[in-house]
């Protein structure tokens, strides 16, 4: 039963930040909350005995388990938000590219440059040249 | 000459080998095309070009949807553009099915025609695949948004629209999850649509082409993803 509630207050937290990511409460927020998690697992690590203590009030038995769902939920959180900051990433980036080519359309009737329509070179190539 | 009106707007990435009959045959109906070649390794910009299409190339590789997206907006801007069709470069799609889906465009009251490989009775010369057919149809049963427009095929990449649509569109999905963004926005900006049997030919070489269908789940996430994003 508690262990339903801590993951879905887990999952609510996630949800909250996700959706309001981009207010400066919700990244001060995510702030804290890295801070106080690091704070949060270095006492665990000194003082493993009350972890137990509080995972045992939570209805968890051992203290271990109650850093490893910390864990999964702060695993999670990061996957998510990286995730969804790697395609807005993607959009700009894409956004730039066609800029750029569309300022260098070829025309039919135009001579293009021999740079124009040689093949992209990928990075690999670059580096061996 | 007719049809000068009409842009065709191709997604090209590594077509090298069959890009310029592609388009030097389709060019012989529609005289307007914007081939984009999508950061290819190949030759297929000199290709394009030797082809007598506009050719505008993505300095890298982005996908077929920032393709469809780049090629658009290059052709909403030419003088005379009023209708526009995006057409795939590996030869699976024909012209006398865009000439006719241009041809809809023009005389009926609708935004955008759609092709179907699933238009009428199912008949000898059908070449879908089995298992693509019942993947596509099982797509259709369970989009409520593709059911409500009446669409048969769910991922179609032969389509024909109007100024409206083209000055519109704004595909943020860069990779192929461009075909559901592309309905999604039918039924969000309110688009008039219409559905028209097509052919499509399913080569060899187009098949070695073509999506796996695994791809379903990427275009399923970013499904969910893509509300987030801005537009």
């Amino acid at each position: 039963m508690i262990k339903a509630l801590l993951l879905l207050a887990g999952a609510a937290l996630v949800a909250f930040f996700l959706a309001n990511r981009r207010k400066a409460r919700a990244k001060a927020g995510v702030k804290i909350g890295f801070v106080l998690f690091v704070v949060f697992m270095v006492y665990a690590v000194m003082r493993p005995d009350d972890l137990t203590v509080v995972a045992n009030a939570l209805g968890v038995q051992r203290g271990t388990d109650l850093v490893l769902y910390a864990l999964v939920m702060g695993f999670a959180f990061v996957t998510v938000s990286t995730y969804v900051r790697f395609r807005e990433q993607e959009m700009r980036y894409a956004r730039l590219a066609r800029s750029i080519a569309l300022q260098n359309a070829v025309r039919p009737e135009d001579q293009p440059d021999a740079t124009a329509v040689t093949p992209a070179a990928d990075d690999d190539d670059r580096l061996r040249r | 000459m007719r049809n000068r009106d009409v842009w065709l707007v191709v997604p090209c990435f590594n077509e090298g080998t069959v890009i310029e009959d592609v388009l030097s045959s389709a060019r012989e109906t529609f005289p307007n095309i914007v081939a984009v070649d999508d950061g290819s390794a190949d030759e297929s910009a000199a290709a394009i070009h030797s082809a007598g299409a506009h050719l505008v190339r993505h300095p890298v590789n982005l996908g077929q949807g920032a393709a469809i997206q780049t090629g658009v907006e290059y052709a909403r801007v030419q003088p005379g553009a009023r209708y526009f069709v995006t057409f795939d470069a590996d030869g699976q799609h024909q012209v006398k099915d865009v000439l006719a889906m241009v041809e809809r465009l023009r005389a009926e009251p609708v935004d955008i025609v759609v092709g179907t490989r699933f238009g009428r009775p199912r008949r000898e010369g059908d070449q879908v695949p089995l298992i693509k057919r019942v993947v596509l149809k099982t797509v259709v049963m369970l989009s409520p948004r593709t059911r409500r427009l009446g669409l048969t095929d769910a991922h179609n990449g032969l389509r024909v629209f109007n100024r409206r649509v083209a000055d519109d569109l704004n595909l943020r999905m860069n990779g192929m999850s461009h075909a559901s963004e592309f309905v999604e926005l039918m039924d969000s900006r309110g688009w008039r649509v219409a559905e028209q049997p097509v052919d499509i030919l399913y080569t060899e070489y187009s098949m070695s082409k073509g999506q796996s269908l695994l791809n379903g789940i990427n275009i399923l996430s970013d499904g969910l993803v893509g509300k987030r994003l801005p537009r």
